[in-house]
Parts: structure tokens; sequence; C-alpha cells
């Protein structure tokens, strides 16, 4: 449930000081609130993070969880810093434009899922498409398990990820795609109640980029359903992330084992 | 013409196009709509770094119904214009519908964003790299034109 500014504070007009201490004092309790965060708000540290972008870095290790993120997605998605400027920056730090691409690209996924919002807003969180997994909507589940919610499935870098939600508000991309197929696909659960949860959690969440982005991993929203296994999650992330196969048994196998496993109705695929 | 300036959380920037649309010196007001917060599922993270972000902007903030506060807001300060950062949120739309029937004098226009890209055409959206390979020339200029 989310959290919101005690009601004390009801009254018209607000100063935001009282705000942000009223908010410092509702983060969870296993939150250091005097320890910097990863993104502050405000236009100044947005300034900051732009400054700081490698675009060319960027595409070289983009899909990487430990090389160069911008971090500009909270700036981006409450509007701080437009598309137009972060592009135009990008463009400026390059001799040629097709150095920035990959990073262009990713803002360029970002008006595409605003433009989607704009045009179908029903598809934010009702289906696209039906699954491609061999399974109807009706065999998912509507909620989260307590495990995932809790950080202990016992798939060692899923309850990882998930502690790093919940504790940092924020995640790599590829981080979200590992936790968006392992809630969906693993655990059979429709992709709103994972939508939601993110929503409830990551500081730069959109419901455009998020939920079709949940949209995608299902499958309702892409041709087929997106699935990883460990050797994918150790090429990806450092050391801190625990990649051990004893304590990650369920994404220990190939990707034609996990085909089978997790979608048996499915024709298995040929050449 | 007197205009009212409402911010809201899609649009946090003071050299976003509305402020160019409004005449020097018009006031810029964010309503902390809970309802609409809650129904959008912004955490509690998310809500402190929204009002980090209102700490550098200097607006007035007030708390409550936006579909309430900003007819009373426009009121008070006799603008019988309301410009809004334009978004795709149909809660932000819904409650634009609501102010128009509230105020039918008072204006409400949405003003758009920089373009990311000026396209001539619609592009298709049914997947991203049709969209991208009408996109990608104009995205890798500057000002995407």
């Amino acid at each position: 449930m989310t959290k919101c500014l005690p009601k004390t504070l009801s009254v018209s007009e607000m100063a935001v000081s009282d705000m942000i201490a009223a908010l410092v004092a509702a983060l969870p309790a296993d939150v250091d609130a005097a320890a910097p965060r990863p993104m502050a708000g405000g236009r100044k540290a947005a300034e900051r993070a732009l400054a700081a972008i490698n675009p060319v870095a960027y595409a070289a290790s983009r899909n990487h969880l430990d090389r160069a993120v911008t971090r500009l997605s909270p700036y981006l998605r409450h509007g701080i810093l437009s598309l137009d400027e972060v592009r135009n920056h990008a463009l400026a730090k390059v001799a040629d434009p097709r150095q920035a691409e990959k990073f262009i690209q990713e803002l360029a996924w970002r008006d595409y899922w605003q433009r989607i919002y704009l045009a179908h807003p029903d598809r934010i969180w009702n289906d696209v498409e039906v699954y491609k997994t061999g399974f109807d909507a009706s065999e998912y589940d509507t909620e989260l398990p307590a495990d995932v919610v809790e950080a202990r499935t016992g798939v060692a870098c899923i309850d990882q990820f998930i502690a790093m939600l919940h504790e940092t508000g924020y995640l790599h991309n590829h981080a979200r795609m590992y936790l968006a197929a392992y809630v969906v696909h693993w655990r059979r659960v429709r992709w709103q109640a994972g939508a939601a949860w993110f929503l409830e959690h990551l500081i730069d969440a959109d419901p455009a980029s998020n939920n079709l982005s949940w949209q995608w991993v299902a499958s309702t929203f892409s041709k087929k359903p997106y699935i990883f296994n460990l050797d994918n999650v150790a090429k990806y992330t450092g050391h801190d992330i625990n990649t051990r196969m004893s304590d990650n048994r369920v994404l220990a196998c190939s990707y034609e084992q996990l085909s089978e496993l997790l979608f048996p109705n499915l024709e298995p695929a040929h050449g | 013409m007197a205009d009212l300036i409402w911010l809201h959380e899609g649009a946090l920037r003071r050299t976003h196009p509305v402020f160019a649309m409004a005449a020097p010196g018009t006031p810029a007001i964010f309503v902390w709509d809970r309802a609409r917060l809650a129904a959008g599922h912004v955490g509690v993270r998310r809500q402190l770094f929204i009002a980090e972000t209102l700490a550098e902007l200097e607006l007035e903030i007030h708390d409550g119904d936006a579909t309430v506060l900003l007819p009373q807001l426009a009121v008070a300060h006799g603008a019988d214009r309301l410009l809004v950062p334009a978004s795709p949120d149909p809660a932000i739309i819904g409650q634009l519908v609501m102010i128009r029937q509230a105020v039918p004098a008072l204006t409400v226009e949405q003003v758009a964003d920089t373009a990311f890209v000026t396209l001539s055409q619609e592009p298709d959206l049914a997947r991203f790299f049709r969209y991208w390979n009408k996109a990608r020339k104009a995205a890798l200029r500057p000002h995407g034109v």
C-alpha cells in the first residue's frame, strides 16, 4: 500500500521543507535517511547527471549491471529534463551522431512509450495482445506471491534484485527484465501485478515505460515471451550478485530446457 | 488576460514551454493531490524525489484535490486562463475536464513539451522498430527535425 504524507499536513498551502521532513520520516525503517541516495530530486542534480553522460561508453556496456548507466530516468520521467535537451547534449559530446545512436535510441523508446500512452491509454493496464506462452491470461495469478514481495524466493540473484528494488528505488534495466520474466513466467503471475509493484517502488516509474515493458516481457506486446537463464545473469552482472548454480537452480538451464519447462503447451522450436 | 500555470508531477522544470506561453511573472502552482498519487502507485521514495524537486522550483504548493483547488485558485489569482504542461496521463486529462466543467469561463490550455522528433506522418506504433525506422533520421539531429 502506498505510504502518503501524514494527515497532519492536510492544509491547503504546504511548506516544502515540512513535506520533505515528513517523507524522510516515512521511508522504510531499513533505509538510512542520512545516507546519500543514488538519485536526489531537483534540476541541479539532473544537470549533474546530464553532464556526466558518456554516450560512447553507454553503447559499449549498457547491458552490464556494473558498468555505465546514466541514471537520467527519474529526471526524464518527471520532466525535469526533456528528451530533446538530453539528445542535444549527447550529440554535442560525439564527433559523429552514430556514436550516440544507442543512447539516443533508448531516449526514443521513452518517446515511443509516451506516444502509445497518449494514443491508446487503455493499453497501459490491459493486455495489448494475447500471451504467446501457451497459457490463457486466466491461468495467471492476479497477486504477487508473498515470497516475491519479501525477497525470499530462494533464487539468490532474484532475491538480491528484489532487495535492491526495495532498498534503493532503482534497478538497472536488465535487472528489471530478469525480475519481470521471473514473476510472469517462472511464477505465472499476471504482468499487471508486477507492474503495480514496480510503480510503487521505482523512483523513475512511468506507467507507459513500465507497464508496456512488462507487457513486452510477458509477450502481450511482443512476438514471444522474454526469458533468461543463469548464464545470462552471470554474463551481465558483477561479483556482488550471487550467480552460483546451487543457489539459483531454477535458472540454471539451457534456453531449450527452460522453454519446455515454462511453456509446456507450446510446440518446440525447430532449426 | 491573466494566466495561472498548473505544474504537475510530469513536468517539473522552469524551462518547460508552458512558462514561455504565459506572461512574465505568472504564478505557478503545484497541487499535492494525494488521491491521484495513490491511484498512480506513487510510493514514498518517488514522493520524496518530487518534493525535493519542488524545493528548487519556488512554486505555490497546495495540498488537496486538484479539481477542487484549481478553480478556487484561479479565482483567487484573477486568472481566466489555466496553462498546463500537456500530459498523456488519463488522470490529469480527466481532472482538466472536471475543471473546465466547474469553471466554464476559465480557458484551459495544454502546452506540449519540446518535441523529441518532428515527423511528417503519425508513425506506426505497433512495434518499436517500425516507429524507430521512421524517427531515426530526425532523432540523430539536434532538436529532432
